[in-house]
């Protein structure tokens, strides 16, 4: 696996310096780490940049993380690139919604570096 | 879908699922414990408080009271640095910490898991203030200590359906 560019969008700084942490201690080789602190951010970020990987937060100010899936498949942004959603929102239904919105995975806060592992890995082909 | 009532044995569930919530943050993110205490010394009740906000099935507040030195030691254990003071990181930290104890408190109740949703936190700080709530019919109020330290994380509601 060939070093990987990330976008992380999450609307708490702090949150997104602990995911580029946890992406690293799960041994995932990261490239160019690219943050933004709202899906309207992400959105212009990716127009101009190109990633490997989509980390969104759901919960967030103005544009949330679910809205931020669509308008990305909408505008045919980032069109292979995998999202997962990381969020403190666990239930059954929030799952389905952001896998019918476009995620291809998901992480429940708080989490591990294993978890990471586990739901990141696979999308690149590695167990 | 069944209300959440009032009952001793309703308070009893959601007072240990906010035990678990927060055992559950502090050790995943953190690798330290974090349990239940009888008390929490004055000096560490308000220096700082980050505020959830929760509507649908709940309507209120979850909030987390800390004093200064304590949200600067959960800044430097959730975060990996040391801030000197009550810096916007060392906000922001308290804020995600308190983020995430409201998820996974929910996240354990059946009744609010899908159904209550959780605000973005905002954080207070400063001194000798006191945080109102309008007809408020619930309140949930559980003292925390990990390391040296406690911390108070409450709940508090106008409504149990």
């Amino acid at each position: 696996m060939s070093n990987i560019a990330a976008l992380i969008v999450d609307d708490s700084s702090v949150m997104r310096k602990i995911v580029e942490r946890a992406l690293r201690q799960a041994g995932i080789c990261l490239g160019e780490v690219f943050e933004a602190s709202s899906g309207v951010e992400a959105l212009k970020l990716l127009e101009q940049k190109r990633v490997d990987l989509i980390l969104s937060d759901i919960n967030m100010p103005a544009m949330d993380g679910l809205e931020f899936l669509r308008q990305l498949r909408t505008q045919n942004l980032a069109p292979d690139v995998p999202v997962v959603m990381i969020t403190t929102e666990s239930s059954e239904e929030h799952v389905r919604d952001a896998i019918a919105a476009g995620a291809q995975g998901y992480i429940r806060k708080p989490f591990t570096p294993d978890q990471v592992k586990d739901r990141i890995l696979p999308l690149f082909g590695s167990a | 879908m069944a209300p959440v009532s009032r009952g001793p044995a309703q308070i009893d569930v959601l007072t240990r699922a906010l035990d678990d919530a927060v055992e559950e943050v502090f050790h995943l993110m953190t690798g330290v414990h974090c349990l239940p205490v009888s008390q929490c010394p004055v000096e560490e009740r308000a220096m700082i408080s980050a505020v959830i906000g929760l509507a649908g099935a709940m309507s209120g507040t979850c909030a987390l009271y800390s004093g200064e030195k304590v949200a600067l030691r959960m800044s430097e254990i959730l975060t990996g640095t040391s801030s000197p003071k009550l810096n916007d990181t060392v906000k922001d930290a308290v804020g995600e910490i308190c983020n995430m104890i409201a998820g996974a408190w929910k996240g354990r109740l059946p009744a609010l898991s899908s159904e209550c949703m959780l605000s973005t936190p905002t954080i207070i700080s400063g001194t000798n203030y006191q945080i109102h709530n309008q007809r408020l019919e619930f309140r949930l109020e559980q003292f925390y200590g990990f390391e040296d330290s406690s911390f108070t994380f409450t709940v508090v509601s106008e409504s149990l359906e």
